[in-house]
């Protein structure tokens, strides 16, 4: 009983901060309404006892991603009226769009209600080990039978790295110097300090 | 818990429901207090490092200074600034001070002593702590207003370049433990240093973990010398400026239950947790109950920071972002290979 | 699951991707002043992976030996032949790169070792039998790809080809996600194998759904019609250099992929595939020789240009038989070179103070003042328009043959009716070099690496080149073969 009502929770909910994050006027509540959807989204994982994915969303999506969403957004300067402009022009675009993902929806529906599908199971690799944590099958799956995707998808991040440095990175100097901080721990104080003992009226020759 | 309510005579969800706000209740409310007496705590052991008295009027040693400060903030008018954006201004503490009691949830008190014992405990506190941003960045935005908005960047910059090198340490620990859970990692420290010390800080691999750890967990809680995000030499009060009464006062209980969080990880990843800190039997017709060693550790951990806090100058924040990318990150990326590698030929080879 | 076998069908890739990481460090470390050295070091890992490659192409590897990772990458001889290809057209964009970032300013070091991370991401992706090693094969060549579009961070127009590649390009890779999890969830795995083997016995819509999203989504790689409006301008926008690398190595990749992905994966609902090959091999036809015809800018006409030879590859798939995938790589063989040639023309023109030129109407009475590039450039143009006795009309003839033996007449009659078209710009730039007022603003010498390619290049295509048609034919028939054992 308990995990139908924190289905029907979750469920709702993603459903409404989906919407919200659409058709929120401001952009700043919409990542806000989209963080709320994924924070759902991981809710509707743990249900189905995927705990280490919603884990994972959470931390990334939510913790990360949407950490620089808003960052960026709140940082934008956005003109409202411009925006509902470009709105109208690309109504009937939208409209057509939202269309074919109806009937995509639709489809997909009456595709499950079909008849169920066995999912990745065709040679039993996919199923899940028994008595193991889906960390452990998780685990398993990425080093050994996704090693090559792994990697690889390994790379794609690297390059984008790359990418994002080569694009950004002025090899310009920083305005307030270079600080050697080996060379700054490694100072002691009789090197920096002197003690004097000036003569009256004679000053301090530095 | 579940079990005494089912035994008088509740039905099974009943009892699990009755079970579960009981517990909560009874980790949130002491929580409360000790969040109350640790502000004291920290004022106290400030001004004994500056030669001063600190809180002495109320009560016997200041000790109701806590809840004169809390009674006067209750009292005072909530003002929410015109130009804010009212709903997230309102919103921003509630998540700051929920996130911050939601982690205490998987924080084991003993064995077996945990409202929720579940096996990915310590991703749950990650993401959790990973929440915590938002409650600092919304209340930034929300408040329009510049120095707010500066810290709310800063925090947020500050928290995540952080969360990264603190998310490798934890993950040579769960290496270690070779668990996700609280307890096991705990129960993994057992008599680790030569089946005498209890604690992973007694291991050659994992005690430079720490010591990066304590100093990310300054950092991911905005202690001095990281409490750049409410420097007030240049931000007034920081994302707290336009903020007032309860609200306030929410902002400040969540960072002080965040601190005792951060202790309490301190003590439960690296100093065996509510473990005894010697593998011996020193007494043996008494045993010191579990939580007693933990919230013994927390406070000294709690000390630390105070320690630091009254001692270390701050940082300047390019500074911040260089120990945290060019130092913490490359030292804990190489350590989790180096653990790893080592696991890999000492425990599984 | 056996990795030795594994790890040792990935040889290319692997030696692609630690080099890529030991050089990425090189450059790290020692700077802007290395990039020179890791070009040279690059080419050879290029040569290397080819030489690597090459035999099991001659010996037209196929079967299960090739298979690795349990399905999800397959080595065979169709994957052989266009990572040649590939290594090819990489090894060119990175010779002729050095003189011309040499005029921008020093030439950043991270030029080599993106094109070597985008090689692997082709490489990836012509081997893939899985849904995922398809996408992530893709993403990687497509990220390498847009920042090497706007590797030229001064210059605004780079900056915008950039930027309009990668928001393009993100669609285009949300579509394709979109067709891929339609197909996933209809046929219950991302196999190649696995969706053909349920696809054989029908279709529900939802599967034909996903098979034309995924379809659009390739098409948009390999810029055909009506997913080809990114072209232009990003081939204009990019450095010369990596232009000549977009025009020919991913295109190269894309529509192996493409192939790949056709004949084994939806292999067994050819009919409902085709139409859509079909109608973007005409669209492409047609609409990149009209297009072309307006063009002032070079870079832009030979996008055009491109888009129309997608048109005459895509005619070779989808004829759907071995013969017409043979014909295709022939065809794409020739492309590459072409191409390649091409654009090192362009690069070569040059006024007296170096800066690029790329109006057409620059190269006005070149035969007089450059009679040696003029030349060169009349026969690669020639041959892009297929007139006989050059070799491109080779690659033309195969395809077209190949549709008739496929009954589709019509396709081949309307195909060779557009190439007309196509004609007329190319020998519209002819006439503009050889019969036009000379304007003498190319002035200046060329790289001697730019010349060496040209050379090559133009003798390839010169009808010196038939002496390669027994020996291309053959290893395209072997290649074609290992993709038809598999579907």
């Amino acid at each position: 009983m308990i995990q139908a009502i924190a289905f029907y929770l979750f469920a709702t909910l993603v459903l409404a901060s989906g919407v919200l994050t659409i058709v929120a006027r401001n952009p700043v509540h919409s990542v806000l309404w989209l963080i709320l959807a994924f924070f759902n989204g991981a809710g509707l994982m743990l249900l189905v006892g995927a705990e280490f994915l919603a884990f994972l969303l959470i931390i990334v999506y939510v913790g990360a991603v949407a950490v620089l969403f808003l960052f960026v957004v709140m940082m934008l300067n956005i003109d409202f009226a411009e925006l509902r402009a470009g709105f109208v022009k690309n109504f009937p675009l939208g409209i057509a769009i939202a269309l074919v993902l109806l009937a995509e929806l639709v489809l997909g529906v009456g595709a499950y209600r079909a008849g169920a599908l066995d999912l990745g199971t065709a040679d039993g690799m996919a199923a899940p080990l028994a008595g193991e944590s889906n960390i452990e099958n998780i685990g398993a799956l990425l080093y050994g039978r996704y090693l090559f995707l792994f990697e690889s998808a390994g790379i794609i991040l690297l390059v984008a790295m790359v990418g994002a440095i080569v694009l950004t990175h002025r090899g310009t100097r920083s305005p307030r110097g270079q600080q050697n901080i080996a060379r700054q721990i490694a100072r002691k104080p009789s090197e920096a300090t002197v003690n004097t003992k000036p003569e009256i009226g004679q000053g301090v020759e530095l | 818990m579940t079990q005494t309510f089912m035994n008088w005579g509740m039905t099974h969800e009943w009892a699990w429901f009755t079970a579960t706000i009981a517990g909560i209740l009874l980790i949130a409310l002491p929580l409360m207090l000790a969040v109350a007496m640790i502000i004291y705590a920290d004022r106290k052991i400030w001004a004994a490092m500056a030669l001063r008295r600190g809180p002495n009027v109320v009560g016997p040693f200041g000790l109701l200074q806590s809840f004169a400060d809390g009674l006067k903030v209750f009292l005072q008018e909530t003002i929410v600034p015109s130009a804010s954006n009212k709903g997230l201004f309102l919103i921003a503490p509630i998540i700051t001070f929920t996130v911050a009691l939601a982690a205490w949830a998987v924080i084991p008190f003993n064995s077996g002593a945990v409202l929720s014992d579940i096996n990915v405990g310590l991703l749950y506190i990650l993401a959790i702590s990973s929440l915590g941003v938002y409650g600092v960045v919304v209340s930034g935005w929300a408040s329009n207003s510049k120095y707010p908005f500066f810290s709310a960047m800063r925090a947020a910059a500050q928290m995540i370049s952080y969360e990264v090198s603190i998310g490798f340490i934890l993950i040579c620990v769960v290496l270690w433990a070779g668990t996700f859970n609280m307890n096991g990692i705990i129960e993994a420290q057992r008599g680790h240093g030569f089946g005498i010390v209890n604690g992973f800080f007694f291991n050659l691999l994992l005690f430079p973990m720490w010591v990066m750890f304590l100093i990310s967990s300054l950092a991911e809680t905005a202690r001095a010398p990281f409490d750049l995000t409410e420097a007030e030499s240049e931000l007034v009060a920081g994302y707290q400026t336009e903020y007032s009464s309860m609200s306030f006062a929410l902002f400040w209980l969540g960072e002080y239950a965040n601190v005792l969080l951060m202790c309490a990880l301190n003590a439960i990843l690296f100093f065996g947790g509510w473990l005894p800190p010697l593998n011996i039997d020193l007494i043996p017709w008494f045993d010191v109950p579990g939580w007693i060693w933990l919230f013994a550790k927390i406070l000294f951990f709690f000390f630390v920071f105070s320690w630091i806090k009254a001692t270390v100058p701050r940082f300047r924040y390019d500074q911040l972002m260089r120990l945290g990318w060019k130092v913490f990150l490359p030292l804990s990326l190489a350590f989790v290979v180096i653990v790893s590698g080592y696991l890999m030929f000492t425990r599984y080879g | 699951m056996d990795f030795s076998h594994s790890l040792s069908l990935i040889l290319p890739e692997i030696v692609l991707s630690v080099a890529g990481l030991v050089l990425l460090l090189v450059a790290a470390w020692g700077g802007d002043k290395t990039s020179r050295a890791i070009t040279i070091a690059s080419c050879v890992v290029l040569a290397a992976c080819f030489a690597i490659v090459a035999p099991s192409v001659c010996a037209a590897a196929m079967g299960p030996d090739t298979v690795a990772f349990g399905g999800q990458f397959t080595a065979d001889a169709f994957a052989g032949i266009a990572k040649l290809m590939i290594f090819a057209a990489a090894g060119a964009a990175l010779v002729i790169a050095p003189a011309f970032f040499g005029r921008y300013g020093i030439m950043r070091a991270e030029y080599p070792v993106l094109i070597l991370f985008s090689t692997l991401g082709m490489a990836i992706m012509v081997s893939a039998t899985d849904l995922m090693t398809l996408y992530i094969g893709l993403e990687l060549q497509s990220l390498a790809a847009y920042v090497l579009a706007s590797f030229l961070r001064t210059d605004d127009r780079s900056a915008e080809a950039g930027l309009k590649y990668f928001v393009l390009g993100a669609l285009a890779s949300g579509i394709l996600l979109f067709g891929m999890s339609l197909v996933y969830g209809f046929t219950g795995t991302t196999d190649f194998g696995g969706i053909r083997a349920a696809l054989s016995g029908g279709m529900a819509t939802g599967a034909l759904f996903g098979i034309v999203f995924v379809l659009a989504g390739l098409a948009f790689k390999i810029s055909a019609v009506p997913f080809h409006m990114w072209t232009p301008d990003v081939y204009e926008g990019a450095p010369t250099p990596v232009t000549a690398f977009f025009a020919s190595a991913p295109k190269v990749a894309a529509i192996a992929l493409t192939a790949r992905v056709a004949l084994d994966a939806f292999g067994a609902q050819a009919g409902a595939w085709q139409q859509v090959v079909i109608f973007a091999a005409l669209a492409s036809i047609v609409v990149g020789a009209l297009g072309a015809i307006g063009q002032a800018n070079v870079k832009r006409l030979l996008a055009y240009s491109s888009i129309n030879n997608v048109g005459f590859i895509l005619i070779g798939l989808a004829t759907g038989t071995a013969e017409g995938v043979s014909a295709m790589l022939v065809y794409l063989a020739i492309y590459v070179a072409m191409t390649v040639g091409s654009f090192v023309a362009v690069l070569m023109l040059r006024n007296a103070e170096g800066e690029a030129l790329e109006a057409i109407s620059d190269m006005a009475g070149l035969s007089r003042t450059k009679p040696l590039l003029a030349l060169c450039l009349a026969m690669l143009m020639f041959s892009l328009a297929g007139i006989p006795p050059l070799f491109g009309f080779w690659g033309k003839f195969v395809v077209f043959q190949a549709a008739v033996q496929a009954d589709m007449v019509a396709l081949a009659a309307i195909g060779i009716a557009a190439s007309v078209i196509g004609a007329f710009y190319y020998i519209k730039i002819v006439k503009i070099m050889y019969f036009d007022e000379p304007a003498n603003v190319v002035q200046g010498r060329s790289d001697w690496a730019h010349w060496a390619l040209l050379a090559i290049s133009t003798a390839a295509m010169s009808p010196l080149g038939y002496l390669l048609t027994p020996w291309l034919g053959e290893l395209a028939d072997g290649a074609a073969a290992a993709l038809f054992l598999a579907a």
